[in-house]
């Protein structure tokens, strides 16, 4: 049973997403299946070339790009919310695949997880 | 045919700046009332500050730690505060005290402090995991 964790906030303001990261991390440690999902703000997650030293944070494009790694078997964007938020197709990290429709994808998956 | 459920909640909204608490001890309270099992309550996030031994309300206001605390007491529930949500909150066990070399320890009991590896347990024993958070 695939667990599809998703992050509907923009990173950085809080650690509601990083903490939904290591939840996602945590299934696959264990040998679950865990997939993830941005919609809305939370598509920013996926901006390329992301630098956080200015605000004193570590860069979580470099946790993303672990997932993977760690056996995370999907990352999926909302598509009308990448349009908004990173309208440059190379703005946004590789290897995410676009859902057109939330609720469908939502629709797959017996256990989802939203980010606090 | 028995249709009574297992039942995890996953609490990650914080008392008073939330309705989380509030809102999963009556849900929890409805689930034993109606036959049905808890199997463990996990706090994560914000809502590790549900464990804190530390809160003080008015009085005449509700206590919710208290209240939950007590319930989970009742009930033999395990209540389960994910460690590293803890840690960075400033919640910590004796055990924790020590290792991290802190001036106290702040932990109410039946809490306990341990991995997520709780929470994924419960994704795949549990028969329903509901989750209340801090936000719409």
């Amino acid at each position: 049973m695939t667990t599809l964790i998703v992050i509907d906030q923009a990173p950085y303001g809080t650690w509601v997403g990083r903490e939904a990261l290591d939840m996602a991390f945590s299934l696959a440690a264990f040998d679950q299946p865990a997939a993830l999902l941005f919609i809305g703000a939370g598509v920013a997650w996926l901006r390329r070339a992301q630098n956080a030293a200015g605000i004193g944070q570590k860069t979580l494009e470099k946790n993303l790009s672990a997932a993977p790694l760690f056996g995370i078997e999907q990352l999926f964007a909302e598509q009308t919310a990448c349009e908004r938020f990173l309208p440059d197709p190379d703005s946004r990290v590789k290897g995410i695949t676009m859902a057109g429709s939330v609720n469908h994808l939502l629709e797959q998956y017996d256990h989802v997880v939203f980010a606090g | 045919m028995s249709t009574s459920l297992s039942y995890t909640l996953v609490i990650t909204g914080a008392p008073w700046s939330s309705q989380a608490a509030q809102t999963s001890l009556a849900f929890a309270r409805a689930v034993i009332t109606a036959g049905h099992r808890l199997d463990r309550v996990f706090l994560y996030g914000d809502g590790v500050h549900l464990a804190s031994a530390l809160s003080a309300p008015p009085s005449d206001e509700p206590h919710w730690p208290q209240q939950w605390s007590e319930f989970l007491s009742e009930h033999q529930i395990p209540g389960i505060a994910c460690i590293a949500s803890a840690l960075r909150r400033g919640l910590v066990d004796e055990r924790e005290q020590a290792r991290y070399e802190l001036s106290a320890h702040n932990l109410r009991a039946p809490f306990q402090i341990a991995g997520l590896g709780e929470w994924v347990d419960s994704t795949l024993t549990s028969d329903r995991v509901l989750y209340f958070h801090g936000s719409a």
